[in-house]
């Protein structure tokens, strides 16, 4: 029976992915940049986080460290309990890779040809290989061609290939750095099913970085916010759109505002639509939306709906990022 | 979810079939461009005809290709041509990515070096056999082999391949790699025993030719070939030079390379800038 050699010892239940005190810092001529600042996570085994941020946040280096392919300056890494400074070869076993702005697979080589290379690189042997490919390729509707060379393939069967071979050994844990960019809606529709085709049917944790908000907002439970390389937010998706719930309602009233348009609360938006009309109001607490409600009241608006406005995951972002910039102004 | 223990990453069967899926790689690469190289090797050729006709004054002398051919065939052939192929495929692999996802393997990176190296080594010697054997046979040239040519022959190709490394190394630094592979392999070309024998060249030339990757090799090779036998590349001082080239070059190469990938993965330098 192969002895377990993890570095953390645990017996069971042991975090997928442990970044902890995570900094990398670059020699700029005499300075010094933070890339990535004492990020601290733990993910569970199964759970899809998105690592989301601005150009140059640091969500890169976070990934490719994680990897190992990019030396942290601090911090410790662990995979499946592996440390990836310390037992490299044992985690890099543990997960596979779609990396940003990267071809990921060899164009001149056929599809098939990749994923035999990619298994065996990580130590596989080709009868085991083999089986997995079949299934990879056929269930990514690539089986067909699979003898033609990837640089012939479109631009969503080439994304498709890197992600088969990212996944060619199995592996539990899956980096995803920005997998649907530059596809067309088809594709990138492909590619979203297999990601939560690979947590909810095959338990695989997947750390995804992307710019496309609905995508993260659509498939990840958790969701990290890095900005300047620094974790800003880290919170189940649910909890961070209801982070700025609590001051936005939305009231529908029948038909027409007419000459009650010019009375709105400031910064309140009035969207006219087929016999109602739905106003938003913006930084309102209660005793604001009491207030506007008696006005329509007195003034024999018809009451459709009242509600509370959850906020899209891109409106939640912008405004983090807004808000950690104030702070940043202000200190 | 139980994850299941790895198997040994540093057993010898895998570090082996690591080595050999990399080398592997290599010659898929090289078949899906063989137009390419099949140019370089009728182009090398053309070449060194185009030497001898001007050197000859229009006429091939048999005797000028049985003494200039290991200068084809291992300096440029196979020298070169590694170098080329060395530092474009590394560029490529940068640009595209692969070399990072090649480096998510649980070998060791110098595992994967010996087998990129081990695929580059089939690379160059295709052609060079090729040319060899054109330009040999083809030119009737007539040489003394025995057992005693494999020494320089097998030095010669270590001191290629240390070159070879040496300018695959370097992608990962220098920008202008490409230049200074093209300004290298002129050199080679020139100096290296392809054009003229290197003891044709002013002692000043002669020095500098001899410090160049392979020049070394070729002379040693050319001496026993001759029938002088290992003794003779022995006492005229190119066999004990030759070996001291290997091991410097080599051990450069090799420290270069493991540096310059050290280091790329210390500044992210591995996928493009």
């Amino acid at each position: 029976m192969p002895v377990d050699q993890r570095a953390d010892g645990a017996a069971g239940g042991r975090p997928a992915i442990e970044l902890a005190g995570l900094t990398k810092r670059y020699r700029r001529g005499k300075d010094w940049l933070t890339a990535v600042n004492d990020v601290t996570l733990s993910v569970p085994p199964g759970q899809v986080i998105a690592l989301l941020g601005p150009n140059g946040a640091g969500k890169t280096t976070t990934i490719k460290m994680t990897c190992g392919l990019i030396l942290p300056t601090e911090g410790t890494i662990r995979i499946s309990g592996y440390d990836v400074a310390r037992q490299r070869s044992h985690a890099v076993r543990q997960l596979g890779a779609v990396l940003e702005g990267s071809r990921n697979v060899y164009w001149p080589l056929t599809a098939w040809q990749n994923l035999m290379y990619f298994g065996r690189v990580k130590g596989m042997r080709g009868h085991e290989i083999r089986p997995r490919a079949e299934q990879l390729l056929a269930d990514l509707g690539l089986w067909k061609r699979r003898s033609e060379t990837v640089g012939s393939y479109s631009r969503g069967m080439q994304q498709k290939v890197a992600i088969a071979a990212a996944l060619i050994t199995d592996p539990p844990v899956i980096l995803l750095d920005e997998p649907t960019i530059g596809l067309d809606v088809e594709a990138a529709r492909t590619v979203k099913d297999w990601i939560t085709h690979l947590a909810a049917d095959e338990g695989k944790t997947i750390v995804l970085t992307t710019h496309q908000l609905g995508i993260a907002q659509e498939l990840a439970g958790r969701i990290a916010v890095i900005r300047d390389g620094t974790v800003i937010a880290d919170l189940r998706t649910p909890e961070l759109l209801s982070r700025y719930a609590e001051d936005r309602f939305e009231v529908t009233v029948a038909g027409p505002l007419n000459g009650f348009a010019g009375t709105l609360p400031a910064g309140a938006r009035a969207e006219a639509d087929a016999g109602s009309t739905r106003i938003t109001l913006r930084d309102a607490d209660q005793g604001r939306l009491h207030a506007f409600l008696g006005e329509l009241r007195a003034k024999d608006v018809p009451l459709v709906s009242v509600s509370q406005a959850r906020p899209d995951l891109e409106e939640v972002f912008l405004r983090l990022i807004r808000d950690d910039s104030a702070k940043e102004h202000a200190a | 979810m139980t994850l299941p223990a790895p198997p040994a990453a540093g057993g010898s069967a895998v570090t082996a079939r690591i080595a050999g899926n990399e080398a592997g790689k290599q010659g898929r690469l090289l078949m899906s461009r063989r137009g390419l190289v099949a140019f370089g090797v009728v182009a090398g050729g053309a070449n060194f005809v185009l030497f001898r006709l001007l050197i000859g004054g229009g006429h091939i002398s048999t005797e000028m290709v049985a003494l200039t051919l290991p200068g084809l065939v291992l300096g440029w052939a196979f020298a070169a041509t590694m170098a080329v192929q060395g530092a474009g495929d590394i560029a490529e692999e940068v640009l595209g990515g692969t070399l990072e996802q090649s480096q998510l393997s649980p070998a060791r990176p110098s595992v994967l070096l010996a087998g990129r190296l081990a695929g580059l080594t089939g690379q160059g010697l295709a052609g060079a056999v090729v040319l060899g054997l054109v330009f040999g046979v083809g030119f009737g040239v007539h040489y003394t082999i025995g057992p005693g040519v494999l020494v320089p022959l097998l030095l010669t190709i270590a001191d290629a391949l240390g070159y070879a490394l040496l300018m695959t190394a370097l992608v990962l630094r220098v920008a202008s790699i490409g230049a200074i592979v093209h300004v290298f392999n002129m050199a080679i070309m020139f100096f290296g025993g392809m054009v003229v024998p290197v003891y044709a060249f002013p002692h000043g030339v002669e020095m500098f030719a001899r410090v160049l990757p392979t020049t070394l090799g070729v002379e040693a090779l050319s001496t026993t070939l001759a029938g002088r036998g290992l003794g003779g590349a022995w006492t005229d001082g190119t066999l004990p030079w030759l070996i001291v080239h290997v091991v410097a070059l080599g051990s450069l190469a090799w420290v270069t390379y493991l540096n310059t990938l050290r280091r790329a993965r210390r500044e992210g330098g591995m996928s493009p800038r």
